[in-house]
């Protein structure tokens, strides 16, 4: 059986092996950033690299990557959590409620957190504690929580919660580019060295990579998967905090398919939903960007953005399958 | 084992004569349909008007279209496939063409072997891509269901079968005091829980789903089993997509995913392990007819019908999180 020879192995040998795969997976995505780029430029033209189009994709990318670079914990440490979506919503709606009841961000903000990471405690009790399927369980919380948003924002659907230092502060810009989406590069930037040349990486690399090999090294698996769910959970509520600031309120809508676009992104960035050890974070945000290229590019030249999901469809399997190529799991 | 997937590693690396000493499913079939009686009966002790036929419709109505769509989820789990994602755009996409075939006048029979047809079609294309790229069918499903779903939108906003012809009456009239559509539902159940342990096809496929290599080493082919599993799980949910059709009035695109999570909630509350080799697919009545009563028992208990997102996802945590620890108690 492979299972033999797979704990056979150091973990020292598996995460050289691993890293190598993400450090090709990361060219790869690199290269189709370039084509995008390309595509964008001979088809849009020099509009394309135009200052406010550049703001108009940094503030639609600079929540998902954040989003991205805490999910992509889980990701690696092998337990997907596929409820980032609903918890961004439910994270905004909340906070708008407590600032709509006249509380102050100081105490909405942290309160907020607090509720998304009690909510991530649930997923990480069923699925660490009690072995159930992750994709089931985060499926199935992540149906719970838009339900729990649809009653948060009862009946009109939406909180208004307009607070103008929040707005100022989300709204504001660092030459073309949106503070966020700095924010954002600059903690994918720390979670890339987290993940590359830390021993709390490596950990989490080797829990999600093969959990009898670490487990046997003397890594928990389970508190590192543990954490890496509630990581996830936190970053969806600082997501959800930031759109409320982007936006002025939220909606019971918000965050709604989320959880999709990101995994998708990156997954065409070298992560897998499946299988933990792989992934980098510099990756994911590639990923996003090469999305948010396409679906500027389609929007610029109205084009329906449902082709933007029939691209991002076929490149998914596009990189699943040169993942294979590469080396990473068949299945059979 | 070369699919590293957390549900993998929680079951499928048991030895196989593990698994003839499972209990025959009498334990989850007691543990659902007692959840199912006290369900009944506090709701009928809070509102007795909860005990009517009007209760009865409702909830049969709804087991009918989750109850065929769970037998197809059911088959893809237990030949190890885990899930299909796709499920929502096949049911919609043979509902739509069901509707567009009866539009232009084809006679009855042959549009129900149309849709049908659709349903084995679109789960041939998915075993294609999963065979030959030897991708995992999660992602593979994922964005098999992204790029469907997308291209329908592109193609059309809302269908509908035609009113007022026998296809819709038949859709909306009752045999013996339960709906049409509930009938063929069970007749399905019936047949495919009786064939699947009973038939050739149907223990390879549990074989296969059990432990692959083992299967393979015994001679049964992969390939194989894998488009015979999809072709006729599509085939059933193209099934249920006539019903569907039959049964609602204009249906836009999206619709088909709310389907998705009554109908894995229902699978693994009928004890089908995601990681394949077990289950038992007669279940499916009890577990789907349970889940199908929370909806009309949340209204009879006052709750708006924005609760029943909350308690189906809660539910299908529970569930899992109850299958997980089941499968690790019976590892030990």
């Amino acid at each position: 059986m492979t299972v033999e020879t797979s704990t056979a192995n150091t973990s020292g040998f598996d995460r050289q092996h691993l890293r190598d795969l993400a450090t090709g997976s990361v060219t790869s995505i690199a290269v189709t950033l370039i084509a995008v780029i390309v595509v964008g430029l001979s088809w849009v033209g020099p509009n394309f690299v135009q200052a406010s189009n550049i703001t108009i994709i940094g503030t639609f990318v600079a929540v998902p990557m954040l989003v991205a670079a805490f999910a992509g914990f889980a990701l690696l440490g092998g337990v997907v959590d596929l409820s980032i979506g609903s918890m961004v919503g439910f994270s905004s709606c909340l906070c708008a409620t407590l600032l709509g009841w006249g509380w102050p961000l100081a105490t909405a903000i942290p309160v907020t957190l607090v509720a998304c990471m009690a909510f991530g405690a649930i997923n990480a009790t069923a699925v660490v504690i009690f072995g159930a399927d992750t994709i089931a369980a985060t499926l199935g919380m992540l149906v719970a929580l838009r339900g729990v948003c649809y009653l948060m924002a009862q009946p009109t659907g939406s909180l208004t919660a307009f607070d103008t230092n929040f707005y100022t502060f989300t709204n504001l810009t660092v030459g073309p580019l949106p503070l966020l989406f700095v924010i954002a590069l600059a903690v994918i930037v720390i979670a890339a060295f987290i993940v590359t040349r830390t021993r709390l990486g490596r950990h989490v690399q080797a829990a999600g990579g093969d959990d009898r090999a670490a487990t046997r090294a003397g890594i928990s698996v389970t508190r590192v998967r543990f954490g890496a769910l509630l990581l996830s959970a936190l970053g969806a509520g600082i997501g959800g905090i930031l759109y409320v600031g982007q936006l002025g309120s939220a909606s019971n809508l918000t965050g709604t398919g989320l959880e999709f676009q990101v995994y998708a992104a990156m997954m065409i960035g070298g992560y897998s939903i499946l299988r933990g050890g792989v992934g980098n974070p510099i990756g994911a945000a590639l990923g996003l960007l090469v999305v948010a290229g396409t679906s500027n590019i389609l929007d610029v030249q109205a084009i329906s953005p449902y082709f933007t999901n029939i691209i991002v469809g076929l490149l998914l399997l596009a990189a699943v399958l040169l993942d294979r190529l590469r080396g990473g799991d068949a299945y059979e | 084992m070369t699919d590293a997937t957390t549900i993998a590693q929680s079951t499928s690396v048991q030895p196989e004569g593990f698994r003839a000493k499972l209990p025959s499913g009498w334990g989850t079939a007691a543990t659902v349909a007692a959840a199912w009686i006290v369900l009944i009966v506090a709701s009928g002790i809070h509102r007795p008007d909860f005990l009517s036929h009007q209760t009865v419709l409702a909830v049969s109505f709804t087991m009918a279209i989750v109850g065929i769509l769970a037998v197809a989820q059911a088959l893809v789990g237990m030949s190890g496939a885990i899930l299909d994602l796709s499920q929502p755009t096949a049911l919609i996409l043979s509902a739509a063409v069901v509707a567009w075939l009866l539009e232009c006048g084809v006679p009855v029979p042959v549009v129900a072997i149309a849709g049908i047809l659709v349903g084995a079609a679109w789960g041939i294309a998915n075993a294609t891509i999963i065979v030959f790229g030897k991708l995992n069918p999660i992602i593979v499903t994922l964005a098999t269901n992204f790029i469907g779903g997308a291209v329908m939108f592109l193609i059309f906003q809302n269908a509908q079968a035609p009113l007022k012809s026998g296809f819709s009456d038949f859709g909306r009239s009752y045999f013996l005091g339960l709906p049409n559509i509930w009938w063929p539902m069970a007749v399905l159940v019936l047949l495919a829980g009786y064939l699947v342990p009973r038939t050739r096809y149907g223990r390879h496929m549990i074989a296969v789903g059990g432990n692959r290599f083992a299967a393979q080493a015994r001679g049964i082919s992969l390939r194989k089993t894998r488009f015979a599993v999809f072709g006729i799980s599509g085939a059933i949910v193209g099934a249920a997509g006539i019903l569907f059709a039959a049964s609602n009035g204009p249906f836009a695109p999206a619709v088909g995913s709310t389907y998705q999570l009554p109908v894995i909630a229902g699978v693994i509350l009928a004890g089908v392990s995601l990681a394949g080799g077990r289950g038992s697919i007669w279940l499916i009545l009890l577990s789907v007819g349970f889940l199908s009563t929370v909806p009309t028992s949340l209204v009879f208990f006052g709750f708006s019908s924005n609760w029943q997102a909350v308690f189906q996802g809660l539910i299908l945590i529970v569930a899992v999180a109850i299958d997980g620890f089941r499968a690790k108690r019976l590892q030990r």
